[in-house]
């Protein structure tokens, strides 16, 4: 070593210099772990492969911006197989084996109630070595979700980055309740028959029990369903002049189709949607689908220079023909606030981030500044309501002025309950009966 | 053990270990020679017998270095078709996978390219470092799920379909024969043998009863030969290891091909 180290001063040789870098500097550099879990096989594989890709590239972007020079942060992923036994076991594996700070991940309310569950009580079969494990001895890493999701919870450990009712479903309903809108009064609900579209349309009909809006049909079919031409019947039957659906996965493209059919146009009915983005729209023919609406914070059609250079930079990390939507947006902006919490704490310990997030701390997303909420561990968001294009993409028809507050337990469905972590936490009141 | 000598590259690696045998046989030429001086200068033929010594241990010595050199250079050339098999069947896939009807070309393409931008940007760097690389495994499960859930309608797809199927099983395999090889290198006995053979060489160098000037200059000259061979077989061997390595250039350009896809 002090051979190479004279002769690299002597010479000046690159080389040589290089050298005694590595012989002088190899043990100075860091990684730390980031978990990464979502399904990459099974029925959610090609859903949750988008949003891995807008996590991966936030964390490839944090090591290439020079930020942290002595640090690599390293993305662990994990299969969640869109099975919630693989979700425990591969939360379990990132908690005990990979000892990560943070999980960001899952898709659907199923698998991120598991992964809550097997963070906060460990399953002896998932353990590394069950019989050495002490009571309350896990590591319990943070969980951060990037989807939209129904509301009606609240977990310390748990930031979530997607919308919730109040901030999605219920200000498209008041739009399409308004003059703006076309003052629609029949409206049908359709959903897929699982947690998120129930407990949704829950909060629909309790929000809408004041107003003089005819609920004139309610469905749920099967995640995955393929056929809806009696739904489709059914909803023509009813004369809706709004449908609101809350269908989820592959089964859109059977839905629109079976719609399209029999001859439900987006004029007269149109559809809004609440699971449909840039991602799944480009499995449905635009035929199908020209017209209608959907819900979100983020579209890719969203003209801001952030949003633009975002999709730019996704594009050329992952391919020109890809689109990005809000869950993956929300995927992107997840881990970058994470990193500015990090940057704050200066450690990846999750009691100092949830700390440092717990003081609101805000951020510049491609969508526009989103802000931590304290109380509720969710985010101040925008709205943006989205007419389909011919092109598979959205026209932004309107778009909240500031933010909207989060309120994952909005009084008029949940009474008695609310959550305030900087305050005591979650006050429990009676539990509602959703349907399931 | 030695790993690090991976990260340094190939020129200052050749300076360090031929320079490391030098300085080692001057080291022992300046201190070790006038004490083993005290014991063989009685006899005047010395220098006949050590040069005796010299030769025969060197042809043993020498053939070891040269058949080691042999072995890592096919071993290196041998990791180096496994992988390029691997980088004409993957390219093979994405071509047959571009011919399947909407929406099952979007989603293999994506997938295809999902698993290798994964081996450009992850897989390879984990192999340099000699950790084999586990989480493509996964993506191809992804991808297979997805190509025999097609099921093909036309003649045409039915032919297409089987092609893609074939291409897939020769990828894997020849998969899996990169992931065996990553670990593949001479045994740390082998190279314990090597270290300590040069080591009895430069000994019986310092045996010799000559000038001292002349002493250092023959013995660093065989120094320095020995180091460069050594260098030589190391460099060869891992051959994902170091700047002398099989590079990730092939599925790069097939990374970049699916890009623009």
């Amino acid at each position: 070593m002090i051979l190479i180290a004279a002769l690299a001063i002597a010479t000046g040789c690159e080389p040589l210099e290089k050298a005694r870098k590595v012989l002088t500097e190899r043990d100075d550099h860091q990684t730390i772990k980031l978990g990464i879990l979502h399904s990459q096989t099974g029925t959610m594989g090609m859903n949750e492969m988008s949003l891995r890709h807008c996590e991966v590239l936030a964390i490839e972007e944090i090591n290439a911006s020079g930020e942290f020079p002595k640090l690599d942060f390293v993305p662990v992923v994990k299969d969640g197989r869109s099975r919630s036994e693989n979700f425990r076991r591969r939360a379990r594996d990132l908690a005990d084996r990979e000892k990560v700070d943070v999980i960001f991940g899952c898709w659907t309310s199923l698998h991120r109630k598991a992964v809550i569950d097997e963070l906060e009580n460990p399953t002896d079969l998932f353990r590394t070595d069950p019989s050495n494990a002490k009571p309350n001895s896990h590591h319990q890493p943070l969980l951060f979700y990037p989807l939209q999701y129904e509301g009606f919870e609240a977990n310390r450990n748990v930031f979530y980055f997607g919308s919730t009712p109040n901030q999605q479903i219920l200000p498209a309903l008041d739009w399409f309740l308004s003059e703006q809108g076309g003052q629609r009064k029949r409206i049908y609900l359709i959903g897929s028959d699982y947690l998120f579209p129930r407990t949704a349309n829950y909060i629909v009909k309790k929000y809408l029990e004041s107003r003089s809006i005819e609920i004139v049909g309610e469905d749920y079919l099967p995640l995955g369903q393929r056929d809806f031409s009696d739904a489709a019947k059914r909803i023509e039957q009813a004369a809706p002049d709004l449908v609101l659906s809350t269908i989820n996965g592959e089964s859109n493209f059977h839905f629109y189709q079976d719609l399209f059919k029999q001859g439900i146009r987006s004029d007269k009915t149109p559809v809004l949607a609440t699971s449909v983005g840039e991602d799944e729209l480009r499995r449905i023919p635009p035929e199908f689908v020209h017209g209608h609406y959907a819900a979100w914070s983020y579209f890719q059609s969203l003209d801001t220079p952030e949003s633009k250079a975002f999709v730019r930079r996704f594009k050329r990390s992952f391919g020109l023909d890809r689109v990005v939507d809000d869950p993956m947006e929300a995927a992107y902006t997840q881990v970058m606030v994470w990193k500015e919490a990090y940057k704050k704490a200066k450690s990846s310990d999750p009691d100092k981030i949830r700390a440092v997030l717990e003081k609101g701390l805000e951020f510049d997303a491609p969508g526009g500044k989103v802000k931590v909420d304290p109380k509720t561990h969710h985010l101040y968001k925008k709205f943006r309501l989205g007419r389909i294009g011919i092109e598979r993409q959205f026209e932004i028809v309107y778009e909240s002025k500031d933010l909207i507050a989060p309120d994952p337990f909005p009084a008029f469905a949940f009474p008695g309950w609310e959550c305030d972590w900087t305050r005591g936490g979650l006050i429990k009141g009676p539990v509602p009966n959703i349907g399931l | 053990m030695f790993y690090w000598i991976y990260d340094i590259p190939s020129v200052a690696l050749a300076v360090l270990i031929t320079g490391a045998f030098v300085a080692f046989s001057w080291l022992g030429t300046i201190f070790i020679r006038p004490i083993l001086r005290i014991f063989l200068r009685k006899r005047a033929d010395i220098n006949d017998l050590i040069g005796y010594m010299l030769s025969c241990f060197g042809v043993f010595y020498g053939l070891l270095l040269g058949l080691l050199a042999v072995a890592a250079y096919q071993n290196f050339s041998t990791v180096e078709t496994i992988v390029s098999k691997e980088a004409s069947a993957l390219s093979a896939l994405a071509r047959d996978v571009s011919g399947y009807p909407e929406p099952d070309r979007t989603n293999l393409t994506w997938l295809l390219r999902d698993y290798t931008r994964y081996v450009v940007r992850y897989a390879w760097p984990a192999q340099q470092k000699g950790i084999v690389p586990q989480e493509g495994n996964t993506r191809m499960i992804a991808f297979h799920e997805q190509l025999i859930r097609f099921e093909p309608k036309t003649p045409g797809h039915e032919i297409l379909h089987a092609e893609a199927l074939r291409q897939f099983n020769n990828y894997l395999e020849a998969r899996r024969m990169r992931l065996f090889s990553v670990t593949t290198s001479i045994p740390g006995v082998m190279w314990s043998v090597v270290l300590i053979g040069a080591l009895m060489n430069i000994a019986l160098i310092w045996m010799f009863d000559m000038k001292i000037i002349n002493h250092m200059f023959l013995g660093g000259i065989l120094s320095a030969f020995m180091g460069l061979m050594i260098f030589l077989i190391a460099s060869l061997d891992n051959p994902f290891r170091g700047e002398l390595s099989i590079s990730s250039e092939p599925f790069q350009e097939i990374l970049s091909h699916l890009m623009e896809e």
